[in-house]
């Protein structure tokens, strides 16, 4: 294990202006994807991280403070991994937003440390050429240097560092001094400006790796390295034209069965935890409008927001681990065929992918598109696609009219609903970049990174990242509606009906949802229904705890069962069942298409810049889902469904 | 002259002669590693017309749309 840094030392007399220099001086960490520059982030900040605030940068972007010798600190910050700041095509891509933040006027000093893959050298040096032109004060940090290592190479950082006139520091995959050394290396760096050179990437890159054996420079073409042959091999089975594909589906089947065998467990002792606490409230402050509000509102609205994380950190977990061995961009390369039917690319897998689990950051996800018209597409379906927050729904209406349906068919059922969102998303892809997003699109260039181990202090990070990001996005707006929600079903409007009706049906609530009988009677939807579904505008996960609190059934999350039974047992006026198959079915497609989900909204505005697109999303997915659940509830009523 | 990217049998190895494309999309093909002069080799296509995984001579790997190794002119690597 070394570390190895060679830094010119800063000249003598500039020594007591630097001093004061170095005080808040700011390193930014650059790189290629897949480049070890989110390894080197947490080798340097210990995994400390905080979200930077910078104007004109609407993205996270991670920074932690580091101690260097003699007690002063540098703020560290990690930039999205990009390949160029020159081609830019986009501003909100991930290369538009490293761009950005490095054109921003920044006060004090900064350093610019870009994080190479020592066995790729002369791409990453590129990048290098970008930098300094742009006159930035550079330093390199040359990594996963015991892979070279492991292929009798050596990298001559002392070569590399006369002509790039920048210091290089040499870094190990998992070298504990690595992070002294790094440290060392930029309190020490002059903070000069640069200027390029007339070097050539790829011509420097071969002068500068010699065979460890002979210590003469490796000419002509290198033959492949032992992880790019271990890769070769690998991708011999898992890019297969047959055995991919299947391999493909098998382990996305495995991601999906493992979140519902995992979190739903998890998701239940949150719920049976909420629902102690519930009991203890009411306990303490007797069954008043105060304990109401507090365990069906805000308890009630926690309930939900925390019932929903173990989902979406095992998703997370699970892409991030399939990133950080560089299959994902192999699923990508399997799917580019598919998503070119919906005028998208390989590039948008993984935003789909995530949008299964929560639309919200797969949103966020679409910064790594490069092509703005696809990047826009993909923004605008990603909420058909089934995120996690509607399965409680499904479950519920599978369980109260399919009951008596074998397992299988209840299954298959499931299934269907999954690809039900995927059609729709084609079908809403295909008309959209035929008019709103229409224009040529640019073509898939998709890095194929080499096979690598996972860190799991990385993947970790991530997944507890995911799991706080999803409380401050989207549980804050679970818990507003839930809480303004329970007012809604809880204040009565003045007047209506006879004081001996439950509050429930003389409330505000009530009032809008038989408001909008005429309306959703089409569909098979009464006014119990509607409220729910008014409820779960905000946020479809407050659809089951909402149809529990109208029909009297309490702890409706946690007691589906009753709730199934009371749905079921629901009379009209005039005796017949109030709710049938073909109301559950209609309350599917409903389910299927419309956002019913105002973090996603939030998200889309904050992407898009604009109110034109969320506005847009609302309009089309609210249309298409009332007009599908007409449609099936009177062909279901044609075709004889009871 | 040489056949395009496109047209490159799996297992060959080329030399990209030019890239007959837009100066926007030259420059990213460029940034990503796929400039004239560079040496590729074609180690398989996705089934029904998808991507094409090629390797550099660095040892970059890429997949690149059908459509653009149409725009990629080779030559013979030795």
């Amino acid at each position: 294990m070394t570390a190895e840094c060679h830094t010119d030392p800063a000249p003598e007399a500039s020594k007591g202006g630097e001093e004061q220099a170095r005080t808040g001086l700011r390193v930014v960490l650059v790189g290629r994807p897949n480049s070890g520059k989110s390894s080197l982030y947490n080798t340097l900040t210990g995994g400390n991280a905080h979200v930077g605030n910078y104007p004109g940068v609407t993205v996270d972007i991670l920074e932690a403070d580091v101690a260097l010798e003699g007690g002063r600190t540098a703020t560290v910050c990690d930039l999205p991994g990009f390949y160029s700041l020159a081609a830019t095509v986009d501003a909100d891509t991930d290369e538009g937003i490293a761009r950005r933040f490095l054109d921003a006027p920044h006060d004090g000093p900064r350093l610019v440390t870009q994080v190479i893959d020592a066995t790729q050298l002369g791409l990453g040096l590129t990048l290098t050429k970008e930098l300094l032109r742009r006159g930035e004060a550079l330093q390199l940090v040359v990594t996963q240097n015991d892979l070279l290592e492991a292929d009798d190479r050596r990298l001559d950082a002392t070569a590399l560092e006369a002509a790039l006139g920048v210091p290089v520091c040499l870094v190990t995959g998992r070298d504990r001094a690595a992070r002294t050394r790094v440290l060392e290396a930029l309190a020490a760096h002059p903070l000069g400006a640069t200027s390029a050179g007339t070097w050539e990437p790829k011509a420097l890159a071969r002068s500068v790796i010699r065979s460890i054996e002979a210590g003469a420079p490796s000419t002509g073409i290198l033959g492949p390295s032992r992880r790019q042959r271990a890769t070769a091999a690998l991708d011999r089975l898992l890019l297969h034209p047959l055995l991919g594909p299947v391999l493909f589906v098998g382990i996305m089947t495995l991601i999906f069965a493992a979140v519902f065998l995992v979190a739903d467990p998890a998701s239940d002792a949150v719920n049976w935890v909420m629902g102690l606490l519930g009991k203890l409230i009411t306990r303490g402050l007797g069954n008043g409008l105060l304990a109401s509000f507090l365990v069906d509102g805000v308890l009630g609205g926690a309930g939900t927001v925390l019932a929903f994380m173990p989902q979406i950190v095992i998703l997370t977990v699970a892409m991030e681990l399939l990133d950080a061995t560089g299959y994902l961009a192999r699923g990508a390369f399997l799917v580019d065929r598919v998503l070119r039917f919906m005028g998208l690319s390989g590039r948008s897998f993984l935003p789909l992918l995530m949008g299964h689990a929560c639309a919200v950051p797969a949103i966020s996800a679409t910064r790594i598109i490069r092509d703005p018209r696809e990047r826009l597409t993909t923004i605008l379906v990603l909420p058909l696609m089934t995120c996690s927050a509607r399965i409680p729904t499904y479950a519920l209406v599978v369980s109260t009219f399919f009951s008596d349906r074998g397992a299988l068919f209840r299954a298959a059922l499931f299934v269907g609903l999954y690809f039900a969102g995927l059609l729709a998303g084609l079908l809403a892809s295909l008309a959209l970049r035929r008019t709103a997003t229409k224009g040529r699109g640019l073509p898939l260039v998709l890095e194929m990174p080499s096979y690598r181990t996972p860190q799991p202090l990385l993947v970790a990070k991530k997944g507890y990242l995911a799991a706080k990001r999803f409380l401050r996005d989207v549980g804050t707006t679970i818990l507003a509606v839930a809480a303004v929600l329970w007012v809604l079903l809880n204040v009565p409007v003045p007047g209506r009906g006879s004081p001996s009706d439950p509050v429930i049906e003389r409330s505000v609530a009530a009032a809008v949802g038989q408001g909008l009988e005429p309306i959703t009677r089409p569909a098979g939807f009464d006014w119990r229904m509607n409220v729910a579904l008014v409820g779960s505008f905000g946020a479809r996960e407050l659809m089951v705890g909402t149809m529990g609190v109208i029909l009297g059934v309490e702890d409706a999350d946690n007691d589906t069962t009753t709730l199934a039974q009371k749905i079921r047992d629901a009379k009209k006026p005039d005796g017949s069942p109030q709710y049938t198959t073909r109301t559950g079915l209609s309350l599917l497609a409903f389910f299927v298409l419309a956002c019913q989900c105002m973090s996603t909204v939030a998200a889309i505005r904050r992407e898009t810049k604009s109110l034109r697109w969320p506005a847009f999303v609302l309009a089309y997915t609210y249309g298409v889902a009332y007009l599908a659940s007409v449609l099936v509830y009177q062909l279901a009523g044609a075709f004889g469904i009871a | 002259m040489g056949a395009c990217l496109d047209n490159v049998p799996v297992g060959q190895t080329i030399r990209v002669r030019a890239v007959s494309l837009s100066s926007e999309e030259r420059e990213w093909l460029g940034a990503v590693g796929i400039v004239a002069g560079e040496v590729l080799t074609v180690l398989r296509r996705a089934a029904f017309g998808g991507p094409m995984h090629v390797r550099t001579e660095d040892g970059g790997e890429f997949a690149i749309a059908q459509s653009l190794a149409a725009a990629i002119e080779t030559e013979s690597a030795g």
